[in-house]
């Protein structure tokens, strides 16, 4: 073992920080549930009973909230599977030109922020005020029909596209994995190609394509922006956005008891799917067809379909990346929003922008932001790294149930992570925390750590360990070795799960929303979830496009560095 | 220099508790180039790790010159990085992120004492010059082949200038003709150097050719300790005869004791060397090479020792030609002349030659 581990202390203080972190807000969200006094603050155990799940379980709109979440679950991952296996396919399997524009592009589409392009959408297809709408009155008169974007059906089409880009990154590696020999087996036993495409392909990736569904399912589920957006305004509620409404009610007392009575569903469903989830994915492993074999199966020729079939790859881009942007970029320069035409484009203005720079809140939100992300980012790479160097590399007595523990968060949705954070920061009231930008910051983390624990633990691995002893016995102290050989090696990994964090902290909503109290721990996420609510809206298109810049770029940086890294380990073997 | 005192390390995998190292002490006097030799998992890389202090031991003690480094009943264990020791790894583990020049600065740049710029520049530079390594300093270290990058390791485990140097299999990822060159360059670089080295490897080959002192080990002991003439001459149990070697084996009792006692087996009657203290009808093992069975050819000469057998197989080598003979409910190799024309199926007479042939305790 390294001399690293003859240090125990910090591998009880890594243990201790992690078992705090997670088991904390989690035992507050279990005893909250049960609380009848209506603020945390007041919470006792004198005052503890069933009132809240029976109030919540007894009323017949938390079933309908139920059935709904079920349609909007399915629906999206339905969609949005079909999506990512088609195109997955088509660039796997087939002579379609132009596939580097799938790989390049279908990632990319990850940078828009869930919220944004809901917006974009009610933009083109709200019944008042959508262009395309409005153009579609135009022409048919007053009584043409209306597309409404603000049904289930608008939740499942939007949240369907954004589930693409991960399935797609997860369905790619499945299906080159495949061997290719037992699709030609098919072959020469006399089956068509679609029909070996039906009868082997699909059903040898069946194994792994439920762990995907099921992964994406959970992603659905605990998405808050998209039927946020589009539900709310409707009264249309999923379990996300019941939660988000019993809290931040604007009308009632809000009782925060039922508020963690409803989420402990959503929890058991969380850790149920998680549990399968781990499950199915050990078992689809031990299902995959991998061979060495260095060729690839002879593309399947699509005919004059090549062409259609990128046309439909083109309008899913355009869908998921170009269009938001487009409407973005155009809303704000409307100085009040108008169906695109000659007079509008006359009309364009910088006043939205202008209005930013005199928007004093924006400037608190920006610095917010800034601090809060840059705060979130280095501390869950750093705790991420840390955690795996104990898990991977020590002789630790916790070293499992501690990688155990740092996963966990990832069965937790944004919202309940973030209620379950609300009381503790309440009740420890001690602890300056409750209501600044700390608050926020600390909540991600968590939440973040199960993605970059498992980062890191990859990461680590890489590393020979060797190359660490190596530096001991050439007389490197424990934290010079770290200094001159772990953070150098693993800067890659550093700088990946840096911007991964950059990327979802400035976006996400959910939570940052839940812990909010005023413009002291405002952020960008919630400043344009407010302006939008109080109908700012070219101001939310001048912010909304300046942020997706910003966001394709380091998506762009992010793949470039992904590149960089596989030409250096290509260069080491 | 290097001296183990009664080492125990005992470990815990998912298999459950692997007592790895049990009981071994071992003595490397300055300058020596001693060999622990074993299959895998005897415990040799165990062993040494432990020298190193790359792992803690439960018991037993280890002192690197004056200095005692680790000592369970004194509760001592001394850090790899306060030890004064250079150490090859099997995977060379050359750092891939900094240049041939920085990988062996290393070792000074992190030491105690502080270098000037010029006295790491001038020590690179001998390093790299003793393994032939020059100009190439400003190399990234990935850029190297195999072979460069092994020799980069032993540069950087000799720049320090330690009392001991730590080698694990160091040759084992070359390929054979490389690991040939290299066995007697570095044999030779140690020696000229005089410095104390500890090498653990599985290859006998290695072992035999590279070592003052060779420690044959198996599940966690040192079986013999000897120089490597010793080690393949007399071997001392079954195990090391069969693990350095061929070795034919014949069972038998002890008909007359002494020096050189009398064997009987199931074939007849052998002369062989008896281990100490060995009593009439003892049980006994009698270990001969191949290449000291020789044909019977000429009656004249000789009356002891003497087999019949048929021969059973014949493979020709090209350097020579094994043959397998039946004899009695027996089977022995041995290793012949390429221009012998033994066939298979024809009755021949071995003769053993007593001093060849030596009695282990069955």
């Amino acid at each position: 073992m390294g001399a690293l581990s003859r240090l125990h202390l910090w591998h009880h203080g890594v243990f201790l920080l992690v078992l705090s972190f997670v088991l904390l807000p989690l035992s507050f969200l279990i005893l909250g549930s049960f609380s009848t006094a209506h603020l945390p603050t007041d919470f006792s155990l004198s005052t503890m009973g069933w009132v809240n799940y029976l109030k919540v379980y007894s009323d017949p709109g938390t079933y309908e909230v139920f059935t709904n979440t079920v349609i909007y679950v399915t629906g999206s991952v339905a969609l949005g599977i079909t999506l990512a296996l088609s195109l997955a396919w088509l660039v796997e399997r087939t002579n379609m030109p132009g596939k580097i524009w799938v790989y390049a592009g279908v990632p990319m589409t990850l940078a828009v922020p869930g919220m944004l392009q809901a917006m974009a959408w009610v933009l083109l297809l709200s019944p008042r005020i959508g262009f395309l709408n409005k153009i579609l009155k135009d022409l048919f008169g007053p009584a043409a029909p209306v597309i409404d974007i603000y049904t289930l059906g608008g939740m499942i089409f939007l949240e369907g596209l954004r589930l693409v880009p991960t399935a797609f990154l997860m369905l790619v590696p499945l299906m080159r994995s495949m061997d290719p020999a037992l699709e030609e087996a098919a072959a020469v036993s006399g089956a068509r190609p679609f029909s070996t495409t039906r009868k082997v392909t699909l059903r040898l990736l069946a194994p792994g394509l439920v762990a995907v569904m099921v992964y994406q399912g959970m992603t659905a589920l605990e998405v808050f922006e998209i039927p946020g957006i589009l539900g709310l305004p409707a009264g249309i509620y999923v379990f996300s956005t019941k939660i988000y409404a019993i809290v931040r009610s604007a009308t009632f007392m809000p009782v925060y008891g039922q508020a963690n009575a409803l989420a402990m569903v959503y929890l058991l469903i969380a850790v149920v799917t998680t549990y399968l989830y781990t499950r199915m994915i050990s078992r689809a492993e031990r299902y995959t067809v991998i061979t060495g074999k260095g060729y690839r199966p002879r593309p399947l020729d699509l005919g004059r379909w090549r062409y259609p079939a990128l046309g439909i790859v083109f309008l899913f881009l355009f869908f998921s990346i170009i269009m938001p942007f487009l409407v973005f970029l155009y809303a704000s320069f409307l100085p009040y929003l108008q169906s695109p035409s000659v007079a509008a484009l006359k009309g364009m203005t910088l006043k939205n922008y202008r209005l930013l720079a005199q928007y004093g809140e924006v400037g608190t939100a920006l610095t917010n932001t800034v601090i809060m992300v840059a705060v979130t980012a280095t501390a869950t790479t750093l705790l991420s790294f840390f955690v795996s160097l104990v898990v991977v590399r020590s002789k630790f007595w916790g070293r499992k149930l501690l990688d155990q523990l740092a996963f966990v968060p990832h069965a937790i949705p944004g919202i309940v992570m973030g209620i379950a954070f609300f009381w503790v920061f309440l009740k420890l009231d001690f602890l300056p925390i409750y209501g600044t930008i700390w608050a926020i910051s600390i909540g991600f983390t968590v939440n973040f750590l199960s993605y970059g624990t498992r980062s890191m633990n990859a990461a680590i691995l890489q590393v020979h360990k060797e190359l660490e002893e190596a530096a001991y016995v050439s007389g490197a102290r424990p934290w010079r070795t770290l200094w001159r050989i772990f953070f150098p090696l693993m800067l890659p990994a550093f700088v990946g799960v840096w911007i991964w964090v950059v990327l979802h902290a400035v976006r996400i909503a959910g939570m940052p929303l839940i812990l909010y109290e005023g413009p002291k721990n405002q952020v960008l996420a919630i400043l344009i979830w407010n302006m939008w609510d109080e109908g700012y809206v070219g101001a939310v298109a001048a912010v909304g496009t300046l942020l997706m810049i910003i966001l394709l770029l380091l998506t762009v940086v992010v793949r470039f560095a992904g590149f960089r890294r596989h030409a250096a380990e290509g260069a080491g073997a | 220099m290097i001296r183990v005192e009664k080492l125990h390390m005992e470990y815990r995998t998912d298999r459950g508790e692997v007592h790895a190292v049990r009981g071994i002490s071992l003595d490397v006097k300055q300058g020596q180039f001693y060999t622990l030799l074993g299959p895998s998992g005897c415990g040799k890389t165990t062993t040494l790790r432990c020298v190193a202090g790359l792992e803690v031991p439960q018991e037993g003690e280890i002192s690197i010159g004056d200095d005692l480094v680790f000592s369970s009943r004194r509760g001592i264990s001394v850090p790899p990085y306060k030890r004064d020791i250079g150490m090859v790894f099997q995977s060379y583990a050359i750092w891939p992120h900094m240049s041939v020049f920085d990988n062996v600065a290393f070792p000074l740049r992190e030491a105690k004492k502080r270098f000037s710029r010029q006295e790491v520049r001038a020590k690179v530079r001998q390093a790299l010059s003793l393994v032939q390594l020059d100009g190439l300093e400003d190399r990234p270290a990935p850029f190297l082949s195999g072979g460069q990058q092994q020799r980069l390791a032993l540069a950087r485990a000799l720049v320090k200038e330690p009392r001991v140097l730590l080698l694990d299999e160091p040759l084992s990822n070359l390929d054979a003709k490389l690991r040939e060159e290299t066995r007697f360059e570095l044999r030779e670089l140690v020696k000229r150097l005089a410095i104390t080295t500890l090498y653990v490897t599985h290859d006998q080959l290695e072992a035999l050719t590279m070592s003052d002192v060779v420690g044959v080990m198996d599940q966690g002991s040192i079986i013999q300790e000897a120089p490597p003439r010793e080690i393949y001459q007399s071997p001392r149990e079954r195990f090391v005869a069969n693990f350095i070697g061929l070795s034919n084996f014949l069972e038998g009792r002890v008909k007359k004791a002494g020096q050189i006692g009398e064997v009987e087996t199931s074939s007849g009657s052998l002369k062989c060397v008896l281990p100490d203290s060995v009593v009439p009808g003892e049980s006994v093992v009698i270990a001969i090479r191949p290449e000291d069975v020789t044909l019977y050819a000429d009656p004249s000469a000789q009356r002891e020792n003497i087999l019949e057998g048929q021969v059973e197989a014949v493979i020709f080598l090209g350097d020579a030609l094994e043959c397998q003979v039946a004899v009695g409910s027996q089977r022995i190799r041995l290793k012949l002349h390429p221009s012998s024309t033994v066939t298979r199926g024809e009755t021949i007479r071995l003769e053993l030659p007593q001093p060849c042939c030596r009695a282990l305790r069955g």
